[in-house]
């Protein structure tokens, strides 16, 4: 009932089933005030999408919650426009290089193992970091310690690069290259994972660039809007690997579930919240590890031929 | 000299034997000939596309079944999309993850096969006939030239079986039946992944072991509406797809916004 046909990936699924992932997902990430690409994409993956597919199409639907969610931010006065443009610079040279890492790997019938291992040990790592250090949060707040902050006044390495440009809204005087180079790699990981790459750019801005945290939400929206539009474009133009028919039933539900989870996230304690997210997070990386590593029940696979032209 | 003069006798003897034979016979029951058809001629894949059942239909002239239960004829079916170059790959465990070995390429793999028949096909025609004909999964063709590869034969029939789980591959050995004496049907579900294209739907008449009639038909299978103009503008104009994917989620990530913003 209700089978929506997909007329890039070819196949048909059910609309309820589809608009339901994307609402759950929407709902995950307005709850946790996170993008969820690095949900999204893996769930579309595990349902029996093509992974190069899955990526593609992942981007094109955070388009859609990153500008929901980046107005909103933007009425509050919560966006560094500068600090923005420097990460959707580097981010869009981050995003050539991953478009086209995909698309060899693809034609070397590697993207699925690829995508699925960097997704494994990037959910992996921020996964384990975040149950740690959410557990220390939780264990603090019960021993009555005031959560420990960060401190404004001190200085890394990376205050000490050329090129400085002042960030009047940031309250930063800094060089440029910091922010190229996180755009950069957030760039990459949007082009080859579908991700909007919040859970590392937001945690690099905070702690590398030591940006107020309240800007910091806001202009890694901003930078994401810019970083996936380039990114669908260029995976439809040299991939075609872009179902707009499943981006947009994604992005419906997305967009829908988000609204949902900002309220149910207001109700629950920060550290929870986060203890919450990394154990799904590790749940998602377990679930592809067991798909590596677990001996097939098909161990063969067909493919059209992708050609090199 | 002499024998081959004895040849030309022995030739001049033969020849006019064909013709004292029509003159034996005065009046030669027609030759057997096929008519067959399909329910339909165009398939469009639209957005509530989730397969189709096609009926492939067809009648005997001069049919010289005595009875309706005989068994004189034997009819096969054989539908084709147009072929396909298909990679196929072996997973291999590398240092505990499974990891796709270098494919194996076949040039041409029908996009969709289906043969359907009265009775088992070796039990209709010779393996000579079957192979020349293409009919059977065992006697496809996926233009492959090294033959001497020990793994050849692993991985077609890997692409066999793959195609089949997929139902674009089917074999049904009884899957035509005869109506009365002259008429016969068959049933064929094309399913929700069939490729476009050109379809072919070759029907064979058999009689003890013997092509005696065949008909070819067509099927165009295409996208249509919505799907094909999405299909045609990807796959043609992918730049100003993927421009208008990303206004369509600008668009739809703006009404959320605008949709939610007063509460």
């Amino acid at each position: 009932m209700l089978q929506v046909y997909l007329p890039i990936t070819e196949i048909s699924v059910n609309l309820v089933v589809m608009l339901g992932l994307g609402g759950a997902v929407g709902f995950l990430s307005g709850m946790f005030g996170v993008g969820g690409g690095f949900l999204l994409t893996p769930f579309l993956i595990l349902s029996g999408i093509p992974a190069s597919i899955a990526v593609a199409t992942g981007a094109n639907q955070i388009v859609a919650t990153s500008v929901s969610g980046a107005l909103a931010q933007w009425r509050r006065n919560n966006i560094d426009f500068r600090m923005g443009a420097m990460l959707i610079a580097g981010g869009v040279a981050g995003a050539l290089i991953g478009v086209f890492l995909l698309k060899l790997l693809r034609e070397a019938g590697q993207a699925g193992l690829i995508v699925s291992l960097t997704y494994v040990t990037l959910l992996g790592i921020v996964g384990a970091l975040m149950l740690g250090e959410s557990i220390r949060a939780i264990r603090r707040a019960r021993a009555g310690k005031p959560a420990s902050g960060r401190k404004p006044g001190q200085h890394s390495w990376i205050h000490g690069l050329p090129l400085k440009v002042r960030f009047p809204r940031s309250r930063l005087y800094i060089s440029a290259i910091p922010p190229l180079v996180i755009g950069w790699v957030v760039g990459l990981l949007t082009a080859f994972l579908g991700v909007g790459g919040g859970f590392i750019m937001v945690p690099a801005m905070i702690y590398l660039l030591r940006m107020p945290t309240n800007i910091v939400i806001g202009t890694s929206m901003f930078q994401i809007i810019f970083v996936t539009a380039v990114v669908t474009v260029l995976h439809a133009s040299f991939n075609h690997t872009l179902d707009v028919v499943l981006a947009l039933l994604l992005a419906v539900g997305g967009v829908i579930g988000g609204q949902f989870g900002v309220r149910a996230g207001q109700k629950l304690r920060g550290e929870q919240l986060r203890a919450l997210l990394a154990v799904m997070v590790l749940a998602v990386a377990l679930r592809l590890l067991f798909d590596l590593v677990l001996k097939p029940s098909e161990l063969f696979s067909i493919a059209p031929l992708v050609s090199g032209a | 000299m002499r024998a081959a003069l004895s040849l030309a006798a022995l030739l001049l003897a033969l020849v006019p034997a064909p013709a004292q034979a029509e003159e034996v016979t005065p009046a030669p029951t027609p030759r057997e000939e096929l008519q067959a058809d399909l329910s339909t001629r165009d398939i469009s894949i639209q957005s509530n596309f989730t397969g189709i059942e096609i009926l492939i239909y067809g009648s005997v002239d001069f049919s010289q079944t005595k009875a309706p239960d005989q068994g004189t004829y034997d009819v096969i079916i054989v539908i084709r999309a147009p072929a396909q170059q298909i990679v196929a790959r072996r997973k291999e465990r590398v240092a505990g993850i499974w990891i796709n070995s270098p494919g194996k390429v076949f040039p041409s793999v029908p996009g969709f096969y289906a043969a359907l028949s009265t009775r088992p096909f070796r039990a209709i025609a010779s393996d000579e006939t079957l192979k020349s004909l293409g009919i059977g999964l065992a006697n496809l063709d996926f233009g492959r030239v090294s033959k001497d590869d020990p793994n050849e034969e692993t991985f077609r029939s890997a692409v066999i079986r793959l195609k089949e789980k997929q139902q674009l591959f089917q074999e049904h050995d009884d899957g035509v039946a005869f109506i009365g004496r002259s008429l016969f049907r068959a049933n064929v579900a094309l399913p929700v992944n069939v490729p476009i294209g050109r379809y072919t739907a070759d029907v064979y008449l058999f009689r003890d072991g013997e092509l005696i009639s065949k008909n070819q038909s067509t099927l165009e299978v295409n996208k249509a509406g919505f799907e094909q103009m999405v299909y045609l503008l990807a796959f043609t104009h992918p730049l100003i797809y993927g421009v208008l994917a990303v206004l369509v989620a600008v668009l739809a990530g703006l009404a959320g916004w605008a949709a939610f913003r007063r509460e």
